[in-house]
Order: C-alpha cells, then sequence, then structure tokens
C-alpha cells in the first residue's frame, strides 16, 4: 500500500469517527491481539490514540517507510513528534511485527529494486 | 509429513553434524563448506526466482543461500531436501542445450546409492505382453539401436507457484523444466519385441528409487501411460545425458524420458514396466495427483464429488533467460535485447510474443527451428525503450491450436496442475 493510499485509509477511518450518523461502531481493541514483542505497549498506544491500531496492522512496510510514516503522520495529522529512544522502540517493533509481505501467487516474482 | 525414519535412513552419504538445512542457511555455507566434509550433501533453502548481485532483495526476505550438491551449479533453487528437489532459475536456462549442472531435480523418493557396474542394471518388461523381457543395460544397448534428441523434461507441477491460493505441492517457479541430448533406445522398438498383447492399456513404470520411509513395500512413484502414447517413438530408455552417462541424480544407470507429458513418467532408476489390461493405479496415478477438475472449481476448495481426469499434454509455456529478472542497464540504454525457449508439451509453439507494457502491446519474437519433435523453440526479441526507467517484461507464447498463455494461473486445482501464467521479469535503466 502506498503512502497515498495510507493517508487516504486513514483519513476515511477519521472521517468515520467524526459523522455522527455513521452507524459502524469503533471495535474494541487489545494491544495483546497484535504480535507480541518489546514495544508493542507503546506502538499500540501511541497510533491507537487517533486510529485503529487494525490500520498500521494491514500495513507490510521497511523500518525505513515505517520512519517516513511517523513523520507523516507527525506532519500531517498532529501525532506528537517522537525522538530518540521513544521513536526507535516504535520504529523497532513496526519493522518486526509489520514487516513487508512477499507477494503469493505471482509465479515466484518479487519486485527485485524495492528499495530497503 | 508422516515420515519417521531418521535423516541418515533418508538421504544416505549425509556427512555427520550438518544435519539441518536450517543450520546451512543459518551459517550460511556453501557448497566449498561442504566440499571439506567429503560426500556432498544438498544444502537448501527456500528462494524464488533469484537474481544478480546488484538487484536489491525485497525487504524482509532471506538472502538466498547457494545450493550445494556434487556437480550441480549454486545458483539452482533449493525446494527441498526430503526428498531432494531444485528448479532452475529463469536466466540459469539460457544455454541451447540445459547443462547437467543447470537441470532441475525432481525426486519422490530417497536417491538410491550409485550403479556399481552400469551395464549389469537390469530392466523387465513384463505384464500383458507375449514374450516378457529380462535385458541388461548391455544387452539393451546390444540389441536395439540408440538415437539422440534434444527434448524438453519438465515436471508436472511447473508453474504451481502461479495459483492464488497456494496449491498444494513444490512452489515451482517455471524452472522445473530443462531441455537436454537424451540417448536411449526407444520405448516402442523394445514393447515390439516383447509382444504386447492387444489386451494391453496402460503402462506401469517401476523404480529403485526407495521410499523415503524407508518402507521396502512402497513405490517412491508409480505412474504409467495408455499404451497409444507409450508406441510414440519419441519415448527413450536413456543412458545419456548431454553425450555422458546418465548421472545418478537424473535417474542413472537407466530412466525413461517420456516427453511432453508430466515429468512424473519419465521414471528415474527404472527397473521395469510391467504392461497393464487396465488403467495403472499405482503412486501418483489415483486422488488429485496428476489430474484435473473436469469442471472450474472454487479456488482454495477441496474438489469433492468433482470428476477429475489425467493431465496428459503439458501447457504451452515461454520464458525469458536473458536478461536475468533483477538486471541493471546503465542509463541511456534503448535496444533491449531479450532470448528466451518456449515448448508446448506435445502440441507445437506458433509463436511467442513479449511486452513492457503489461500486455496493452506485444511484439513478435523469432523463434529458431526445433531439432526434433519435443525439443525446444529458441527465441530472440528486440525492443525499444521509450526512456530509462523500471520495466516488467512479460512473455507469452501460443501454440498451433491457439491456446495462449493467460496472465494468471487458471483452472485452479487443490495440487496445482497446469499453472502457465506469462513469466515476469523486472529490469533497471539507469
Amino acid at each position: 500500500m502506498s503512502i497515498r493510499t495510507l493517508l487516504a485509509a486513514t483519513m476515511l477511518l477519521l472521517g468515520a469517527a467524526a459523522i455522527p450518523t455513521q452507524h459502524a461502531a469503533a471495535r474494541e481493541e487489545s494491544a495483546e491481539a497484535f504480535p507480541a514483542g518489546p514495544g508493542r505497549d507503546e506502538t499500540f498506544g501511541t497510533c491507537s490514540a487517533c486510529h485503529a491500531y487494525r490500520l498500521v496492522a494491514a500495513q507490510g512496510l521497511s523500518r525505513d517507510r515505517w520512519d517516513e510514516t511517523m513523520t507523516l503522520m507527525t506532519e500531517k495529522h498532529g501525532m506528537p513528534k517522537l525522538e530518540g529512544d521513544e521513536r526507535r522502540v516504535i520504529l523497532d517493533y513496526l519493522a518486526t511485527a509489520h514487516p513487508p509481505k512477499r507477494a503469493v501467487g505471482t509465479g515466484g516474482f518479487q519486485v527485485p529494486f524495492a528499495p530497503q | 509429513m508422516t515420515l519417521k525414519s531418521d535423516d541418515a535412513t533418508a538421504i544416505p552419504r549425509r556427512p555427520t553434524g550438518l544435519d539441518r538445512r536450517g543450520f546451512l542457511a543459518r551459517a550460511g555455507l556453501a557448497g566449498a563448506a561442504l566440499g571439506a566434509g567429503g560426500a556432498m550433501t544438498p544444502g537448501t533453502v527456500q528462494a524464488q526466482e533469484t537474481k544478480p548481485a546488484e538487484a536489491s532483495k525485497p525487504g524482509g526476505t532471506a538472502e538466498p543461500a547457494a545450493f550445494a550438491y556434487e556437480g550441480k551449479d549454486a545458483g539452482l533453487t533449493g525446494l527441498g531436501d526430503r526428498p531432494l528437489v531444485a528448479e532452475t532459475p529463469a536466466h540459469l536456462l539460457d544455454d541451447d542445450t540445459t547443462p547437467i549442472t543447470k537441470f532441475f531435480i525432481r525426486c519422490n523418493g530417497q536417491v538410491p546409492e550409485p550403479a556399481a557396474d552400469r551395464e549389469t542394471w537390469s530392466l523387465t518388461i513384463d505384464g500383458e505382453v507375449e514374450a516378457p523381457l529380462v535385458l541388461s543395460l548391455k544387452e539393451l544397448k546390444d540389441r536395439f539401436k540408440p538415437v539422440t534428441y534434444r527434448m524438453v523434461l519438465e515436471c508436472g507441477g511447473n508453474g504451481r507457484s502461479s495459483f492464488q491460493p497456494p496449491a498444494r505441492g513444490n512452489q515451482w517457479t517455471n524452472g522445473g523444466a530443462g531441455c537436454a541430448e537424451w540417448t536411449g533406445i526407444p520405448l516402442n522398438a523394445v514393447l515390439q519385441a516383447a509382444k504386447v498383447k492387444p489386451s494391453a492399456r496402460y503402462t506401469a513404470h517401476h523404480g529403485a528409487d526407495p521410499h523415503l520411509s524407508g518402507d521396502a513395500k512402497k513405490d517412491s512413484l508409480s505412474r504409467g501411460m495408455p499404451v497409444a502414447k507409450a508406441m510414440d517413438a519419441h519415448n527413450l530408455l536413456v543412458f545419456a545425458m548431454n553425450g555422458e552417462p546418465l548421472p545418478t541424480i537424473h535417474g542413472g544407470p537407466l530412466r525413461l524420458v517420456v516427453p511432453g507429458w508430466p515429468g512424473s513418467l519419465s521414471h528415474k532408476w527404472l527397473t521395469r514396466i510391467t504392461l497393464r489390461d487396465r488403467e495403472h493405479d499405482g503412486q501418483g496415478m489415483t486422488g488429485h495427483s496428476y489430474r484435473l477438475p473436469e469442471r472450474p472449481l472454487v479456488p482454495g476448495s477441496k474438489g469433492d464429488g468433482v470428476p477429475f481426469r489425467i493431465l496428459e499434454s503439458m501447457p504451452v509455456r515461454a520464458v525469458t533467460t536473458s536478461p536475468a529478472n533483477g538486471t541493471r542497464l546503465p542509463a541511456g540504454a534503448r535496444d533491449l535485447d531479450l532470448r528466451g525457449a518456449a515448448w508446448g508439451g506435445e502440441v507445437p509453439i506458433a509463436r511467442v510474443e513479449v511486452s513492457i507494457d503489461g500486455g496493452q502491446t506485444w511484439t513478435e519474437a523469432a523463434l529458431a527451428p526445433l531439432k526434433n519433435r519435443y525439443d525446444w523453440h529458441r527465441w530472440t526479441a528486440r525492443l525499444t525503450l521509450p526512456s530509462d526507467g523500471y520495466y516488467e517484461i512479460f512473455a507469452r507464447a501460443t501454440d498451433v491450436s491457439g491456446r495462449t498463455q493467460p496472465t494468471l494461473a487458471t483452472n485452479w486445482n487443490p495440487q496445482g496442475y497446469g499453472g502457465n501464467a506469462q513469466h515476469r521479469i523486472a529490469i533497471l535503466v539507469g
């Protein structure tokens, strides 16, 4: 999923929450439902402060692209700026728990020049 | 897996201390390290179609480790080591005749010990015949005239990894195929000498490879074909490959090569062909093995209650063998020369086309002539690239009956036969 698609999905979710006539109720989420690992609680808390963590778990991104995504969330969506160990712990978790997904059913083809 | 035997039983000659392919992968050991232990053994890892060094690897995937087996190219892709299975990445199918070093490996059971004396290897022809034969390889060569044909040998499951959802079995890309010079005795000459009875309907093939479990009562594989197909003049009892004595790993001293149909009919370490008065029901003949559904299935379903028919001719297929997937060309490169191979089971190839725009436009490739029936066509094409950038190259073959390769694997079936989606590679210019 591209950053643009991710942004669109985020806006949809945020938008849905703001419309009172929307029937779909926010699903209860808990950190335990997602892959165990160091930094899970911090990551869950940071991301789900604004949007469902399910949206995060649906992504598969490299550490660099998670870093870009965090920057985007700060610059465009008002997430508090995270730096140093705070940022590293979350990035480590995101990169480990939600890495890029291999394409299947492609006869073995993977885009060979994908940025690291 | 229901296997209970220990590794030493399953794969003879395995050096002690290297008993897990995972160890090999983690340690990053290649052939040289194994070679120090004397006999080589497969050290395989999960890796799909490989790419040259300059290509960056997809994030989150392990670096493919070298394939380690005596006499085999380190660039083969190991799909399993018990049984031993390895495929040839498309860029290693770039030779007109596939060298033994690059030829794919498909075993169903254990690899037998190499024969001490090739010439005394014994073949029996029995069952529905007037004159059963028991011939040594030497007698076979003395009594019948050998011929040599260059022919494609292709695993029935080739292309399986194109199915979505994944189908069960080895996840071949397009590399469960190769084209070698096979020297052997025409099977039909031997069957004529054995005087096949009119009651004979089907062959049943048996080999010397022990079952993975070590159970001597079980066949690793025992497939067969209708007598009409058995009489095809290109079926050979093969004892030499590319002019060399048939290597043990490819079924030597003696194997069948039955071109155009699934490779499982080309029985390795062949000891017996029994003529039967009915369709053979050996290992690999029943259930969903080597069979396609007679009506389209919902992908992922079990196929219960649906009739299945035996897979006969393999489907049409083209691969681009040069450049390799992941090749990077210098900025400004505009002429793109492509090379490849195409084959089509029993049905001849009519044309091969390539596309750099996902199939919006196609350019026809030039086909080299065949040496003989069941040979593959080598093909070449030159494309002009409009600019620097990233290009995906698709190749498709069409047979003389008009059947062309689909963009995706179609006719999903539980064990994934007939997958012949267009081959896809990517290059980067600049």
